[in-house]
C-alpha cells in the first residue's frame, strides 16, 4: 500500500469506526436481541421467536402500524401539496431581494427545539386558545378543542415536517433553468403539462430525499402523540417507547423496531423504484 | 414574461402564517399576565423573572449548553477528518460512505436510540454521560459531512497544487490553504452541530443517565403536565437564540446560497 492510501485510511479511521460501532452495528444487533426474551441482555438464555410471537398475540402492532403509515402518507401528501406551490414560488417567482430572507426563515424551525415547536402549535390549538376562539366566531363551541385528537398530532408533524419538503424541493427547483419553462411555454404547454413533463422528472431525486425526510421520522414519531394526542393517539412509536419506559420488556421493544426497520426498508425499496421511473419518464 | 401568480402567492402567505403564527403567539403569550393563555391581554414581564429565578431550568440548561459544545467539538473534528479522507477517494465510494452515514439521520432516532441503548447495556456502559455523548455525536457527524465534504470538493485543487510546488509541506497547505477556505463550512456546521445537538430530546431520553435532566428533558416535562407561561418565556428566548444562529449561518454565506441539501 502506498503513503497515501495509508494516510486516507487514517483520515477515514474515526469517521468510518463511528458508522460502524455506533450506527451498523446496533443496528444488527437489534435483530439479535429481539430473539431474547423479557429484560436480559446478558444472552445467556435460548434464543427464541417468542416475542414475535407475543407480538402478534397481542394485536396492537398491525393496527398501530397501519395507523402510523397512514398518518406518515398523509402528511408526506400534504407536505408534498403545500411544498410545491411554495418551493417554485420561493425559486421562481419572489424577487431575488425577498428570497434570500424567506428562505432564512423556512431554516429557523431547524435549529429549533421540536418541543417548542409542538408546544407552540399545542397553545394554538388548546380550547379558548387563538384557532378555538378563531373559530367561535363561525359557531363553533370554543371550549372544545382539537387538542388531544389524531387531528392535532397530524398538523403538528406537517408544521413540524413541512420545511424539510419545501427546502428539499427548493434547492432543487432553483437549480431548473428558467428557459426550459419559459420555451415550453411559448410552445404553447399549460403550465400543468410543464410541471408533469418538465418539473416533476426534474426534481424526482429531491421529491425522493424530501419523501424519505418526511415519511420515515413522522411514521416513527412518538413524542407528538404522547403529548397531543390524547388517549387515543398511540402510534406505533409509542408502542416501541412503551416497552422501554413503561413495561420494561426490552426483548419485545427490539423486536417491534425490527418490525417496523423491516416495514419501513420495503416502502423505501419500492418508492425509490417509483421515483427512478418519475424520473426516467421524460416525453 | 410577467411574473404574477396570485393563487402561488396566496400559498406561501398562507404557509408562512401556519409555520410563524404559533411562533408570534407564544412569544405574545409570554408577556401575557393570564396563565392560561386567555384574553384580555395584560402586560407582564413576571414570566421571565420567574423563569430566570428558577434553579431546576438554570441547571439543565447549562448542562446541555456545556455538553453540546462537548458534542460539537468532537463532531466537528472527526467530520473534517472524515470529509478530507473522503476526498482522497473515488467520489462513488465517497457518496456510498455519505448515505450509509446518514442513516443515523433518516432512522427515526427513537430506534436508533433503542438500538444504541442496547448495545450500551450490552456492553455494561448502560445509561450514562459516555453514552448520551456518543449518542448525540453519532447524530451530529453526518450534518458536519453533508456541509463540509461538499465545500471541499468546491474548492480548486490548483490552488493547493501551487502551494504544494512552491515548497508547502501538505500540513502547511492543509493550515493555511484549505482550513481557511473551508471556515464557512465548518462554522456553519459546527452551529448546525450544536443546535442539533442541543434539541435532540429522543436520545438523550433514552441515554441519559438516571435522575440527570437535559433542557428539552426538562421541557417535554413542563408541557406534559401542562400549560404554564414560564414555558413561554423559555420558548422567546430559545427561539430569539435560534433565529439569531440562522441569521449568522447566512452571513456567512450559507442559507439559501448554497443551501443545506
Amino acid at each position: 500500500m502506498t503513503k497515501s492510501r495509508i494516510k486516507t485510511w487514517l483520515l477515514m479511521l474515526p469517521g468510518a469506526g463511528t458508522l460502524l460501532s455506533l450506527v451498523l452495528l446496533p443496528l444488527s444487533l437489534l435483530l439479535l436481541f429481539s430473539l431474547v426474551t423479557g429484560n436480559q441482555i446478558s444472552l445467556s438464555g435460548a434464543l427464541s421467536f417468542k416475542n414475535y410471537l407475543n407480538i402478534f398475540e397481542q394485536g396492537l402492532f398491525g393496527p398501530l402500524m397501519w395507523k402510523s403509515i397512514r398518518m406518515g402518507l398523509l402528511v408526506t401528501a400534504s407536505s408534498i401539496l403545500i411544498g410545491y406551490p411554495v418551493a417554485y414560488g420561493l425559486a421562481k417567482v419572489v424577487k431575488p431581494r425577498w428570497r434570500n430572507f424567506l428562505v432564512v426563515m423556512i431554516i429557523i424551525p431547524f435549529f429549533t427545539s421540536q418541543l417548542l415547536l409542538i408546544y407552540s402549535l399545542m397553545v394554538m390549538l388548546q380550547s379558548q386558545g387563538p384557532v378555538m376562539t378563531f373559530l367561535a366566531l363561525f359557531g363553533l363551541d370554543p371550549t372544545r378543542s382539537i387538542l388531544y385528537s389524531n387531528t392535532a398530532v397530524y398538523l403538528i408533524l406537517l408544521y413540524q415536517f413541512l420545511p424539510y419538503m419545501v427546502l428539499s424541493l427548493y434547492s432543487s427547483l432553483v437549480k431548473i433553468d428558467d428557459n426550459i419553462v419559459f420555451a415550453a411555454r411559448s410552445m404553447g404547454a399549460s403550465r400543468i403539462r410543464v410541471f408533469i413533463v418538465i418539473i416533476l422528472p426534474l426534481t424526482a431525486p429531491a421529491l425522493f430525499s424530501g419523501i424519505i425526510l418526511v415519511f420515515i421520522p413522522v411514521a416513527g414519531s412518538f413524542v407528538e402523540s404522547n403529548l397531543a394526542g390524547g388517549t387515543k393517539g398511540m402510534m406505533i412509536g409509542s408502542l416501541i417507547d412503551s416497552n422501554f419506559s413503561v413495561s420494561l420488556n426490552m426483548g419485545r421493544g427490539c423486536a417491534l423496531c425490527v418490525l417496523f426497520l423491516l416495514i419501513m426498508s420495503v416502502l423505501t425499496f419500492a418508492l425509490q423504484r417509483a421515483i427512478r421511473y418519475l424520473e426516467g419518464r421524460r416525453l | 414574461m410577467k411574473k404574477r401568480a396570485p393563487w402561488l402567492k396566496l400559498i406561501m402567505v398562507l404557509t408562512y402564517l401556519f409555520l410563524f403564527a404559533p411562533i408570534i403567539v407564544v412569544m405574545v403569550m409570554s408577556f401575557n399576565t393570564s396563565q392560561y393563555g386567555t384574553l384580555p391581554f395584560v402586560f407582564t414581564t413576571g414570566w421571565y423573572q420567574r423563569l430566570l429565578s428558577g434553579v431546576g431550568l438554570g441547571k439543565a440548561t447549562w448542562l446541555s449548553i456545556w455538553f453540546s459544545l462537548l458534542v460539537t467539538l468532537a463532531g466537528s473534528l472527526v467530520g473534517i477528518l472524515t470529509s478530507l479522507g473522503l476526498r482522497r477517494m473515488p467520489e462513488t465510494w465517497a457518496r456510498r460512505f455519505i448515505s450509509w452515514l446518514n442513516l443515523a439521520v433518516i432512522i427515526p432516532w427513537l430506534v436508533l436510540g433503542i438500538a444504541l441503548l442496547m448495545i450500551f447495556n450490552f456492553v455494561g456502559l448502560g445509561r450514562s454521560y459516555t453514552g448520551m455523548f456518543l449518542g448525540n455525536f453519532v447524530c451530529v457527524l453526518p450534518y458536519v459531512v453533508m456541509l463540509v465534504y461538499p465545500a471541499l470538493l468546491a474548492l480548486d485543487k490548483n490552488v493547493e497544487y501551487a502551494a504544494r510546488t512552491l515548497g508547502a509541506s501538505p500540513r502547511r497547505t492543509l493550515v493555511t490553504i484549505v482550513l481557511p477556505a473551508l471556515l464557512p463550512a465548518i462554522l456553519t456546521s459546527s452551529l448546525m452541530a450544536f443546535m442539533v445537538c442541543f434539541n435532540n430530546f429522543v436520545i438523550q431520553y433514552y441515554l441519559a443517565p438516571f435522575g440527570i435532566r437535559t433542557l428539552p428533558m426538562e421541557i417535554y416535562n413542563l408541557v406534559r403536565v401542562g400549560y404554564k407561561p414560564d414555558i413561554n418565556a423559555l420558548a422567546t428566548i430559545m427561539i430569539l437564540v435560534s433565529v439569531s444562529l440562522v441569521l449568522l449561518v447566512n452571513r456567512l454565506g450559507y442559507g439559501s446560497k448554497k443551501g443545506f441539501f
